[in-house]
């Protein structure tokens, strides 16, 4: 019986954990069986008809997020053989310059931002609950939100170039260049990505919170498969790396809009800040890519060798190294913008310093491979192309690190070769392993192992052909980007066998593109683990059942397949956790972070076209202000808070039916969690993690402008007003007490003072808000960068202030209609945590608006 | 259920096993590379705004015997966090390298292993940027 006077969110589990031996052999009787399955699969039913596009299950949103970035990669893939025919003789007049200058842009934006990052999102959301025996993700309605964002800003952004609207600046989009451009280009780039950048950092969240929070019982993190520590990694980086470009985008488009002279040199700004912000962004982009895919290959290869990997503390090393130290590299793509050599030389220092880790985990794959009796499986073939293509790119890597080298062959062909040779064996080769490898798993079919090794040499062949010959035209001085050439400079033969090696790479993916689709309806039905591998993936059911696991396994190995014998019986019979799904809802189990100790029954959100929704609108949100058409932008963005208002409020942290649920195995988890332990919690704070790093970068501006400059803020300029700096600041704080006081209170049971702080707040971050506005409204910030850039701080802390008071008043009404009350207040804790930050964020505004450039 | 590590394996150092129930943080492995990052900012930011600033003021050769003291500091820092690491690792004691099981032991152990590794790296990425400052007596 639980005790109603603890809140629910404190609720312990009860009974035994973990199982023994003896509880696990004991048989369930079939007609109970029977019984499960029939509640799961009612449970777990993807929708049909038309309906099916508003399934949320992370099978469903995985396979239509990787078609779809395999189709970009496949458009972008035709703009680069547009641009090699161009190249195929000197002087031609294939393409004009204007089409080439937007193919090369959209060929680098697309490959990135709509094909490498997403890839990995796609592949993770795909396979990774499969590979933590989870049910699905935690918030499936999050995925599909994120897919559908994808979808709405990719065709924007690539579509573009059919209207010759295309950005044609180069997919880093310098300014002044980029700012100066006439027509849209640079804002369908700048808006279009923002958008799509808001769905990676939902992916991000979502696969951390899955990682940590939805392990099977028993799965310590030394235990975990090194896909999901890759994952860890790759989370934080996004989280890192993503939000100084989204900061950078919004100075950006703030001065294509509105004239704000961010990067305008002759009114205090510095094309400079663009450059820092977007490779802090950019340098670890190329890691976020390459960690998941090799990550891949940390999965492939111990099936191979049919051995454990070797190393696995060697590997967790290497990714959590690589994924700080890449973090030290990105002014080596600035060396030649005239920076202070001594500056140069710690960023070559930390280049040269990351190929310890990235070779760490080369050679872990190595060993593993010579200790164990490989066999050369198609995966294998692809994963060993992708070792040697990889190691002739780091190799070069580190010639270009060195900053004499880096100014003799900056922006040439050189850097072409060595991008794409490490961009074709650190993501493409891997990741097409990973088809290969995972392709039974996901369609419970196999590819074919003649039209795969076709593709395979072609591929390799092709890819050698055009880009080995590239180093060469680098270092006799070919250019990047240039729609065209003089002859008699000795490149034409080496432009030449370019072009020939492109098409060849191209019929390579004609083969891989036509082996995917083709229909397999006669193929004969696949064994269950064709591979033989050890890890919980493979213990999938065959025919396909949707419910992910037949019940969630206690992990205690590495390889709960080769060490584990009676595994995989006991999960089909239903003899492990959750079983049976009585309520006929969706359900997972969390864990604890470190032990993956069961705490919680997660009961996660099923079909819904509000995701669809929510993404449509936000889209109109980002798309509209690119033609400069405020009104609808401003309509789109309140529909799209109403809608994911309604989604929140009708399915997330609701008093569930009762408190405690049996989930077999003599263990009992409460199904509602408050704070920390709550998978929500943890998102929150992911979500401000981010937040605050981009706001940081603003931060980080005003600073790169004073040190940049000897006039900033200008001498005798006029400054925003400090007293309702101050009192606005005040307001804020006063606001962020009532929210925290609340939450307390609610928990006492003090219900009316929590309606009454939380009525109050809202009026006290609207005030601040106001006074915010009103101590900058005199400054002009079309005048100067200063002005400019306590504008945008103001316009920051209004932006997330609006928020605050959505959340603020989302609570007030949980309270009043019964949604949250002392027993279930997970919504209080979530809006609260995000009130930390906020007031944080405003103590630092206060202080960089109304104090720091006083004393600049 | 705290305390419900009853799957945990009989093992050699049976002493060891009050220490590692200890509540672990994934942070911590974290904690040298954080060094380095903290290294490397200030590193870049004290050169930044000397540089671009301040280089009439004082001679550079002030600061970077100020940054190359900082390093030493932090490097006694990331040897005193990989010292404590690699004692939880064990190695010597248990005489595994790897530490495969799914028991509180086998993860207190990794989590040494890890960490020792990650403090290794960061010592080396600490060595790395400091050569600059050693080798460059100026700003140009």
């Amino acid at each position: 019986m639980t005790d109603h006077r603890i809140p629910a969110g404190d609720l312990a589990p009860e009974g035994i954990y973990p199982p023994t031996e003896e509880m696990l052999r004991a048989p369930v009787p079939d007609a109970v069986q029977a019984r499960q399955k029939e509640n799961l699969r009612r449970a777990w039913k993807t929708p049909q008809g038309w309906r099916y596009w508003t399934a949320v299950n992370n099978s469903e949103v995985g396979v239509w997020y990787t078609m779809t970035a395999f189709v970009f990669m496949l458009i972008a893939g035709v703009m680069a053989l547009l641009m090699r025919l161009q190249l195929w003789v000197p002087e031609n007049d294939l393409i004009s310059a204007d089409l080439f200058n937007q193919l090369f842009t959209m060929h680098g934006s697309a490959m990135m931002f709509l094909f490498a990052v997403p890839m990995f999102e796609a592949i993770s959301i795909l396979i990774l609950p499969a590979f933590l025996g989870a049910r699905d993700m935690p918030f499936p309605r999050l995925s599909a939100y994120g897919y559908w964002a994808f979808l709405i800003g990719g065709i924007f952004v690539i579509g573009s170039i059919l209207f010759s609207a295309a950005p044609k600046a180069g997919w880093f989009m310098y300014p002044p260049l980029a700012t100066l451009e006439p027509g849209i280009g640079s804002d369908i780039w700048l808006l279009g990505l923002s958008f799509i950048e808001v769905a990676s950092i939902a992916a991000a969240v979502e696969l951390i919170v899955g990682a940590l929070k939805c392990r099977p019982p028993g799965m310590r993190v030394n235990v975990m498969p090194l896909y999901a520590w890759y994952v860890l990694v790759v989370g934080g980086m996004i989280l890192f790396a993503f939000p100084p470009l989204i900061a950078g985008d919004f100075l950006f488009e703030l001065e294509r809009s509105f004239d704000w002279p961010f990067f305008d040199h002759t009114r205090g700004g510095d094309p400079m800040l663009w450059q820092h912000l977007f490779w802090i962004f950019g340098h670890p982009e190329v890691y976020i890519i390459f960690l998941p895919s090799i990550a891949i290959a940390a999965m492939v290869v111990p099936t191979v060798a049919r051995r454990p990997i070797l190393g696995y503390s060697w590997i967790v090393l290497s990714a959590v190294g690589t994924g700080f130290l890449s973090f030290g590299l990105w002014v080596h793509h600035m060396f030649t913008t005239g920076l202070p050599n001594i500056s140069l030389g710690f960023f070559s220092a930390a280049s040269e310093a990351v190929v310890i880790p990235t070779g760490i985990q080369l050679f872990a794959f190595v060993a593993t491979l010579i200790a164990g009796r490989v066999k050369m499986t198609l995966p294998m073939l692809w994963i060993a192309g992708a070792l040697a293509i990889f190691t002739a790119g780091g190799l070069t890597g580190v010639m270009v690190a060195i900053a004499p080298f880096d100014w003799q062959v900056h922006d040439t062909y050189f850097i072409v070769a060595h991008l794409h040779y490490t961009l074709f064996g650190g993501m493409i080769f891997p990741v097409i392993a990973g088809v290969y490898y995972f392709f039974p798993f996901f369609r419970k079919k196999m590819l074919s192992e003649r039209l795969g090794r076709w593709s395979f040499w072609l591929i390799f062949t092709g890819f050698n052909i055009t880009f080995l010959p590239m180093h060469l035209t680098g270092l006799l001085g070919m250019p990047r980007r240039v729609y065209t050439y003089p002859q008699g400079l000795g490149i034409d033969w080496l432009n030449q066998i370019s072009t020939v090696g492109a098409f060849i790479v191209a019929a390579g993916f004609a083969v891989f593109a036509w082996d995917i689709v083709r229909p397999k309806k006669n193929q004969p039905q696949i064994a269950r683990n064709p591979w033989g591998a050890g890890t919980l993936e493979w213990s999938h059911e065959i025919p396909e059942t949707k419910w992910g696991v037949r019940s969630i396994p206690h992990i205690t190995t590495r390889y709960p397949l080769w060490d584990q014998p009676d595994l995989v019986a006991r999960m089909d019979a239903g003899r492990y956790y959750l079983p049976d799904a009585e309520e006929g809802l969706r359900e997972t189990i969390v864990t604890s972070v470190i032990d993956a100790r069961p705490i919680q029954v997660q009961r996660v959100t099923g079909p819904a076209y509000v995701t669809i929704l929510a993404a449509g609108f936000t889209g109109g949100a980002f798309i509209f202000p690119t033609f400069h058409l405020y009104p609808p932008a401003i309509i789109c963005a309140a529909f799209a808070v109403v809608s994911i208002l309604y989604w929140l409020w009708t399915t997330t942290a609701r008093p569930p039916e009762k408190d405690m649920k049996d989930v077999g195995l003599g263990l009992s988890l409460p199904t509602y969690a408050a704070g920390p332990q709550a998978v929500g919690w943890w998102a929150v704070w992911i979500t401000m993690l981010g937040d605050a790093t981009a706001f940081a970068s603003l931060v980080f501006g005003v600073f790169f402008y004073w040190t940049s400059s000897t006039a900033f803020p200008p001498p005798g300029a006029a400054h925003a007003s400090g007293s309702l700096v101050a009192l606005a600041t005040a307001a804020l704080a006063l606001s962020w007490a009532l929210t925290r006081g609340a939450r307390g209170l609610n928990r006492a049971g003090r219900v009316g003072l929590a309606r009454g702080a939380l009525a109050l707040a809202p009026l006290l971050t609207l005030s601040g808000m106001g006074g915010f506005i009103l101590s900058v409204i005199d400054l002009d910030p079309t005048s100067h960068v200063y002005p400019a850039m306590m504008w945008a701080l103001m316009v920051w802390i209004v932006a997330h202030g609006i928020v605050g008071t959505i959340m603020q008043l989302y609570c007030l009404a949980g309270s009043i209609f019964g949604k949250l009350t002392p027993r279930y207040d997970a919504d209080l804790w979530n809006v609260t945590l995000f009130w930390h930050f906020l007031g944080l964020t405003a103590l630092v505004t206060g202080a960089m608006i109304g104090l720091v450039p006083r004393l600049m | 259920m705290r305390d419900s590590d009853h799957d945990r394996q009989p093992h050699p150092r049976g002493d060891a096993h009050e220490f590692a129930e200890e509540r672990e943080s994934l942070w911590r492995i974290t904690l040298a590379p954080t060094i380095w990052a903290f290294h490397f900012v200030i590193s870049y930011a004290a050169v930044s705004v000397y540089c671009f600033r301040y280089d009439h003021l004082a001679a550079m050769g002030t600061l970077r015997a100020a940054l190359i003291a900082m390093t030493a500091l932090m490097l006694a820092a990331i040897a005193w966090i990989g010292w404590r690491a690699f004692q939880r690792w064990d190695v010597r004691g248990t005489g595994e390298f790897s530490n495969p099981e799914g028991n509180a032991e086998d993860r207190h152990q990794f989590l040494g292993h890890a960490g020792f590794l990650l403090a290794l790296i960061s010592f080396i990425g600490v060595v790395y940027d400091t050569l600059p400052l050693i080798v460059l007596a100026s700003c140009r």
